[in-house]
């Protein structure tokens, strides 16, 4: 059995990296003795997956874990006992049965919504900015990668939506995963590189607010019905 | 102030951020009263090292149930943590609250390895605190320090206000409420430390005078006041099955060094290598009940979700129930796939099988310790194994299904000959041998060779270390005999060891040494990529001192630096046990063979109920 949860990981937790939130899941699930499955071979595991990883510093308000589960339990159950053995600003939000077949995190969540904490050295006039952003037809950047040559890369068609929700509050959905991935340090570099009074901002300063899948348009949690049983 | 409140936003600048932000499951948070005693434990390393220390965390487990105590901790910041924290004007932190280490009323420092001094005192200065004991009074925390490297703890003796010899668990609380009484009724920080150096283990290193020999050694050390003892005699814990053991252990975020639930099923060790410090400085030999350690293992594996549990001691395999416990315990926890692993094994059959016991679940590397290449050379160090047990114990591991070996030997032994390094070469081809004829897989075999550093309280304490030309001629003949697919070979820096010895076998007027290398940037000397050698040949020159006076040899006329400090084993023993090295002489485990060797142990610690059965 196939049980999607949704989590918070918050500011007391930040920096702990992507195999570190795996292992403290791991270990709380033992500690909430849930019937969880484990992985053959020499070295069993929990059979847990996650979705895009978080980057180390970023908090982010809603994250989804697939676990497998070998005995069922009600799902509300499973978050309070899951719950009750987490660390502080970690918390599964909600939780689903999906289907065994449904595809996982990693293939379906395709859109990431992203709030970045401004900076700015002048005077800046957000609506303004974001439209001139978003109406641009190009919006080239250069993409660094790990042990790979550097490449140019067009973000525009990668960029669904931008808007302003404070003066230094700003919300991006952007295309994330397998199929075009954005990443927000680009985002804020394409725009500081188009508005001199915008400063390059931190980790700390972006929140991953949502993952969703996106589908004729419409954002969805990866485990409405509409997405598990598509 | 709360310094991590100022820190934290910023931490994304450092390597390995969640090294400093707490929060693990099961820490222990109270609130910051008056009232409490507030004790700062401190472990001069990375958190991935002093949190995989058992010692630190039985401390802070067993302070903390105290009701009017409170114990945080602390680790050394990494060198960009440090330049961080001094660049905003911040200091020291403590992980539970964010607290000032110097908002602490003790600090309590882990003495677990020689090459971490310069970490201790970048610490006290992080803190604002003075280094040096003289330099401090009662508006400054009160800087204790005990672990391992205790029984020779000289070279940063002057940094400590007092150091506690032995196993503090039955000792500390005690010592702590008498230095809050003694605070209470207004007494100065001199004054105190004079009374508290009455307590049993407590070393006052102020409360001494040392004088030198114009050759270089040390000529006499003795109290400054009559009525501070002579020497200072080692604490043990007589039972362990009534001393504290924490449950509740903190199960960090970080993947650090030894990731598991961890249980100490025995402490001490009467193998009785000559070599070994840890041999002779933890004895008598005490185990942990079976039925005390699977009631331990049933509440430590719930309250942390381990999946991993080792039995620790420094021989697990000599525990008496060995097989039976073992049993007992995978029966009990391999349904929860909860894996059991033993720290070290003796090198035989019996060890294979009992290692596949445990590994039902999880198969990872083993390890076999024959520390010298040839038979003779073994007989001097004491280690009484023949090479067909190596063969037959590496034949049946890999017939059960292992893959990765690691190899342990020494180098610099004393009496060592070529023959000997000869020795080590035609046992790894022989192990590499066995593994293509036996598994047929493509075998794994790590070769780990370190250099041997003559250590106080083991019967080589008064010989020379090797010189660095030597070492490097044998690591290099290693080098070029030991190598091809599946081998792998790993030594320590030459000039690392050097300091390395240089601090085991010091006396305090290398206090200041350390300090200059400190002054010009020696951070983590432990790590080899912050090593500098140049820092401290610059040091000990500007102090006027050789690396020759500590690292050459002691005369056993003489005074050793470590003659005021009783670890319990006789000095008598120690010198017989070198002449028998070097007439190749074995001594037998008085465990098995039933027969007392005269370390003296059992005199010193009458109370302690040993080999009870």
């Amino acid at each position: 059995m196939l049980i999607r949860a949704e989590f918070k990981k918050l500011k007391p937790v930040r920096y702990i990296s992507h195999l570190e939130l795996m292992d403290t899941f791991r270990r709380s699930f033992r500690r909430a003795r849930l019937p969880a499955a484990y992985s053959q071979g020499y070295n069993p595991h929990i059979k847990l997956a996650l979705g895009q990883p978080l980057p180390v510093g970023m908090v982010g308000f809603s994250e989804y874990l697939d676990l497998e589960l070998c005995a069922q339990i009600p799902a509300s159950e499973a978050v309070n006992r899951i719950n009750n053995n987490l660390p502080q600003g970690i918390k599964i939000s909600e939780a689903h049965y999906i289907p065994d077949d449904a595809k996982s995190l990693q293939a379906a969540v395709n859109t990431a919504v992203y709030l970045f904490v401004m900076k700015f050295s002048g005077p800046v006039q957000p609506e303004q900015i974001l439209q001139n952003f978003m109406a641009r037809n190009k919006i080239e950047i250069t993409r660094h990668r790990r042990n790979k040559k550097d490449r140019r890369l067009d973000l525009r068609p990668l960029l669904y939506e931008a808007e302003a929700e404070a003066e230094k509050l700003w919300r991006f959905t952007v295309s994330t995963g397998s199929s075009g991935n954005v990443r927000p340090s680009e985002v804020v570099r394409a725009l500081s590189e188009q508005e001199e009074n915008l400063e390059s901002i931190p980790v700390v300063n972006i929140i991953r607010e949502g993952m969703f899948v996106r589908k004729d348009e419409k954002l969805y949690k990866p485990f409405s019905e509409i997405i598990v049983n598509d | 102030m709360i310094v991590s409140s100022k820190i934290e936003n910023k931490l994304y600048k450092v390597e390995k951020p969640e090294r400093y932000i707490g929060r693990e499951w099961n820490q222990i948070k109270k609130e910051w009263t008056t009232q409490k005693k507030k004790i700062l434990l401190c472990f001069p390393d990375t958190y991935e090292i002093g949190m995989s220390h058992l010692g630190i965390k039985i401390l802070y487990h067993l302070l903390n149930k105290q009701e009017d105590i409170l114990c945080e901790r602390a680790f050394a910041p990494w060198i960009d943590l440090e330049n961080l924290l001094r660049e905003e004007g911040l200091p020291l932190f403590s992980l539970e609250s964010g607290h000032r280490a110097g908002d602490f009323d003790i600090i309590g420092f882990t003495l677990q390895y020689e090459m971490s001094y310069t970490n201790i005192i970048n610490m006290l200065d992080l803190a604002n605190i003075p280094l040096y004991t003289e330099d401090r009074d009662g508006s400054h925390p009160l800087i204790i320090g005990g672990g391992s490297t205790v029984y020779n703890s000289e070279p940063a003796a002057p940094f400590f206000d007092l150091i506690f010899i032995g196993e503090a668990e039955d000792f500390i609380i005690d010592l702590v409420n008498t230095y809050f009484n003694f605070k209470n009724q207004g007494l100065n920080r001199k004054d105190i430390l004079k009374k508290m150096s009455k307590l049993p283990g407590v070393y006052v290193p102020s409360m001494y005078e040392v004088s030198y020999h114009k050759s270089g050694g040390v000529k006499e050390f003795n109290p400054k006041f009559p009525e501070i003892k002579k020497t200072i005699k080692r604490q043990i814990v007589n039972d362990l099955d009534q001393s504290f053991y924490p449950t509740g252990f903190l199960v960090p975020f970080m993947d650090i060094v030894h990731n598991r639930a961890v249980i100490e099923v025995a402490r001490g060790c009467t193998r009785g290598c000559r070599f070994c410090a840890a041999g002779m400085t933890y004895r008598p030999v005490r185990e942990r009940s079976k039925e005390r350690i699977l009631e331990l293992a049933e509440k430590i594996l719930e309250k942390t979700g381990y999946s991993e549990l080792s039995l620790n001691s420094l021989s697990t395999v000599d525990y008496s129930d060995i097989e039976t416990l073992v049993k007992e315990l995978t029966d009990r926890f391999s349904g929860q796939k909860i894996s059991i692993s033993l720290p070290s094994l003796r090198i035989d059959e019996f060890s294979v099988r009992l290692a596949e016991e445990v590994q039902k679940v999880r198969k990872s590397g083993l390890t076999f310790a024959p520390e010298a290449g040839t038979e003779r050379l073994r007989r001097v160090i004491n280690k009484g194994v023949g090479e067909k047990d190596l063969y037959q114990a590496v034949r049946a591991a890999f017939n059960s299904g292992w893959d990765r070996i690691k190899l342990y030997f020494m180098i610099g032994l004393p009496t060592e000959t070529r023959k000997d390094l000869e020795g080590i070469v035609s046992m790894v081809d022989r192990v590499k041998k066995i593994g293509r004829q036996t598994s047929g897989r493509r075998t794994n075999i790590e070769v780990s060779v370190s250099s041997f550093i003559p250590k106080p309280f083991t019967p080589f304490q008064w010989v020379a270390m090797e010189n660095r030309e030597s070492i490097e001629k044998k690591q290099s003949y290693l080098r070029n005999n030991i190598k091809g697919r599946g081998v792998h070979l790993s030594w320590n820096e030459p000039d690392m060891s050097l300091v390395e010895g240089l601090m085991a076998r010091g006396d305090r007027r290398l206090a200041p040494v350390i300090e200059k290398a400190w002054q010009k940037g020696a951070r983590f000397d432990g790590w080899n990529e912050l090593f500098d050698f140049s820092l401290w040949e610059d040091a000990l020159h500007k102090s006027n001192l050789k690396f020759s006076t500590f690292i050459s040899g002691y005369s056993p006329e003489k005074c050793l630096p470590w003659a005021h400090i009783n670890m319990g084993v006789d000095r008598e023993f120690l010198y017989n046990e070198y002449k028998k090295a070097l007439s190749e002489e074995l001594t037998p485990d008085c465990r098995h063979e039933g027969r007392c060797t005269g370390c003296g142990i059992n005199l010193l610690f009458p109370e302690a109920d040993l080999y009870a059965d």
